[in-house]
């Protein structure tokens, strides 16, 4: 299946899907949490129907129940429904960091069963990787997994006792890709071993957190003696450092895809609703300046991607400049739309009051700002190690 | 041309222009000798990105830009003819024609110095008039390196070709790229600069380099000429006159933050002459402007989109 060819599919079955859920509706909902929960709605129904569809399933490899192809296919897809309002790109970044991981790490007959779970959106999973006391720092994370048995290596089973932190969609989740500590604190990043655990296990609380925007999009999440089975493990044992640090360039490829069509959604809304002043066109102007480099970056990145190239520490220019472009968009909404993000009352007003509270987050989660900039300057300008 | 043929390419002309540098001799002839203008038509994409970043990482002087121009335009470029361009800060052409007279006033790069003719795009369509038809002043200017100068003409009984603009929207386009590719060019050399400088400037009993506050100025502007780097490949391929002003503008934009982030790495000796980094500044402020400043590209690309209602995709996977 080739990009064009698949574009052009995906358009056509869009275009004629007569099903009204999947008709877009820009209404805006009438509470932050009605507005979240509306657009997991959506994102799982047209993610369902397109799965049953094929359409959902290319770019997804064939041992994971996918039908091959391209990573650019999926890259399209989320991009098409995002700018389609069809699709909540927050939902979907979820899915494309994750089913990787899983491809990655689980046996081939597990990934082949969870992959179409998730990617159908019959399921929504969560990533457990913060703590309280472990945002950048990750390495340092204390949630505790106890072999029983006393041996790692042949047991089998995990006692998980800790906790997790901002976790997103965690409410939502039917399974969470965890990180947890297999060793001494001492060990650091070697002794941290990834799982799948399922979310309705019993010692599992989720406690919802409510943002600064009204949405409680994530949550705490305790684990009270859960007890989950040796071959939930991803990769290998006291390898869920490896296998984080080797999936998070994933994070920033086919996901900024689909988050470049929502900032481009955005600067339409913009641009339609903007007053024909040199201001606000200058204003406009930064803003889809900004994406468009992030775009041009990005489409670079993902055909890397496409050819096979292995991904690493230059993503952290692309989430460099997502963050420029995102914090660049919703300034514009500030500057084009006075008033609206500060003191109006409409649920059109909310919409954008949402979205501008939480654009400001794009410079922490996944991997701050700083911590970006810092990976640069190692990394990419080998300007040796700090201090 | 693929990837490997591409990078030899740069390498082949990086070294040529550095070398006529290094021992101040005309960069043009030596650009010819390499095939320029003449692979203008064969790999427009490699030969634009090549000589032009060659030339902004080493900061020559050169005509290149007229002969860019000249072939837009539809003239064969030679080295005795310049194309005056618009007045800094925008792109307009530069001239009008009334009753058979063009009138112009515009600039030129080093290449007006020495040429027999200048090429100018009017409001009805390119003429060339010797030029004898007016006045070529060399700019001092914050650059007085640059070779800039500042062109004014009157000239009767011209017949411009006809066209409806679009022999100058392409002019521009690829004006604007290749000052773009220029602007990436010196952006690099200054990274590199404020890179060296940070890893062997020692303070405090280590280098600058081990420095947080240090580190992030420098991974700032490599992020800046990154995102331009890209912006000129998108504008490569989508071919636009959109795509272009917008690496212009990321031009732009990226010339003010790589300058600003190393000038405060380099602390002192980046105000001095004897430290090469001001020569890429200075170059950099003149460059910002050249075919558009970002905020006039920005705003007019803006008002476009205003009145269109929404934005579209300029450039597709
Ligand atoms: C909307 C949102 C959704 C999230 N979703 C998830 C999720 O689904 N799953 C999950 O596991 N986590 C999630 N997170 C958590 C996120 O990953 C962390 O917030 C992030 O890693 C930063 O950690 P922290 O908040 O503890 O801040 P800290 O690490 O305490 O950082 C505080 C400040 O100090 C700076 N700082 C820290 N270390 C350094 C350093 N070495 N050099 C320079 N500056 C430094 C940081 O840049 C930051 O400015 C989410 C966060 C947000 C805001």
């Amino acid at each position: 299946m080739d990009l064009a060819r698949y574009r052009a599919a995906l358009r056509a079955w869009l275009d004629a899907d007569a099903d009204a859920d999947t008709v877009a509706d820009t209404g805006a909902a009438p509470t932050a949490a009605d507005d979240l929960n509306r657009r997991v709605v959506r994102t799982r129904r047209i993610l369902g129907r397109l799965w049953a569809a094929d359409l959902g399933r290319w770019g997804w490899p064939e041992r994971a129940g996918g039908l091959g192809g391209s990573p650019l296919l999926r890259a399209e897809l989320g991009a098409t429904l995002v700018a389609r309002d069809l699709a909540d790109p927050g939902v979907l970044a979820m899915i494309e960091v994750l089913a990787p991981t899983v491809i990655e790490a689980a046996p081939a007959d597990r990934a082949a069963e969870w992959v179409p779970r998730l990617c159908s959106g019959a399921e929504v999973w969560c990533q457990g990787f913060s703590e309280p006391a472990t945002g950048s720092d990750l390495a340092a994370l204390t949630c505790r997994a106890t072999p029983v048995g006393g041996d790692p290596a042949t047991a089998s089973a995990f006692v998980v006792r800790g906790q997790k932190v901002w976790t997103s969609l965690a409410q939502y989740a039917d399974r969470c890709v965890l990180l947890a500590r297999t060793g001494p604190p001492e060990a650091r990043h070697r002794a941290i071993t990834a799982f799948l655990v399922d979310m309705d296990d019993p010692g599992i609380t989720v406690a919802p957190i409510e943002m600064v925007n009204g949405a409680r999009e994530f949550a705490e999440v305790f684990f009270d003696d859960v007890v989950v089975p040796a071959d939930r493990v991803l990769g290998a044992r006291d390898g869920g450092w490896d296998l984080a640090m080797r999936i998070l360039p994933y994070e920033r490829s086919t996901c900024f895809w689909h988050r470049i069509a929502y900032l481009e959604q955005r600067c339409t809304r913009l641009a339609a609703a903007a007053p024909a002043d040199d201001r606000a066109a200058l204003a406009l102007g930064e803003a889809v300046g900004a994406v468009h480099t992030l775009r041009a970056r990005s489409r670079a990145t993902l055909h890397r991607l496409a050819a096979g190239e292995t991904l690493g520490p230059e993503t952290s220019v692309d989430k460099l400049l997502v963050a420029a472009a995102e914090l660049a968009t919703f300034d514009a909404a500030r500057a084009l739309l006075p008033g609206t993000v500060e003191l109006a009352d409409d649920p059109v007003a909310a919409v954008w009051r949402r979205e501008y509270l939480y654009s400001r987050a794009v410079t922490v989660y996944g991997g701050t700002a700083e911590i970006q900039r810092n990976i640069v300057a190692r990394r990419l300008l080998d300007l040796g190690p700090e201090g | 041309m693929d990837a490997a043929e591409r990078a030899l390419l740069d390498a082949s002309v990086q070294t040529a222009v550095a070398d006529a540098v290094a021992r101040d001799v005309p960069v043009d002839p030596v650009l010819a000798r390499l095939g320029w203008p003449a692979m203008l038509s064969d790999e427009p994409e490699a030969a634009v990105a090549a000589v032009f970043g060659a030339l902004g990482r080493t900061g020559a002087r050169s005509g290149a830009l007229d002969d860019l121009c000249a072939h837009a335009l539809g003239f064969a470029p030679r080295p005795d003819l310049a194309v005056v361009l618009p007045a800094f800060g925008g792109w307009a052409p530069p001239g009008t024609v009334t009753a058979g007279t063009v009138r112009v006033a515009g600039l030129g790069t080093a290449r007006a110095a020495t040429a027999t003719d200048l090429l100018v795009a009017t409001d009805a369509g390119p003429v060339v008039v010797p030029v004898g038809a007016g006045t070529v002043t060399p700019i001092g200017g914050v650059d007085p390196a640059g070779g800039f100068h500042a062109v004014r003409a009157e000239w009767p009984g011209v017949t411009p070709t006809p066209d409806d603009g679009r022999a100058w929207a392409a002019a521009v386009a690829l004006g604007q790229r290749a000052v773009g590719h220029e602007v990436a060019g010196a952006a690099r050399t200054v990274v590199d600069q404020a890179r060296d400088h940070a890893r062997t400037r020692i303070q405090f009993g280590r280098p600058i380099a081990a420095f947080q506050a240090v580190r992030h100025h420098l991974a700032d502007a490599f992020v800046a000429v990154e995102g331009l780097e890209a912006a000129l490949d998108a504008a490569a391929v989508a071919g636009t006159p959109v795509t272009a002003a917008l690496a212009k503008a990321a031009a732009g934009r990226a010339a003010r933050s790589v300058v600003d982030h190393c000038r405060q790495v380099l602390g002192g000796i980046g105000f001095t002459t004897d430290h090469p980094f001001h020569r890429h500044w200075t170059r950099l402020l003149v460059l910002e402007g050249l075919l558009g400043t970002p905020e006039a590209l920005l705003t007019d690309l803006g008002r476009g989109w205003i009145a269109a209602g929404g934005v579209p995709t300029l450039v597709d996977l």
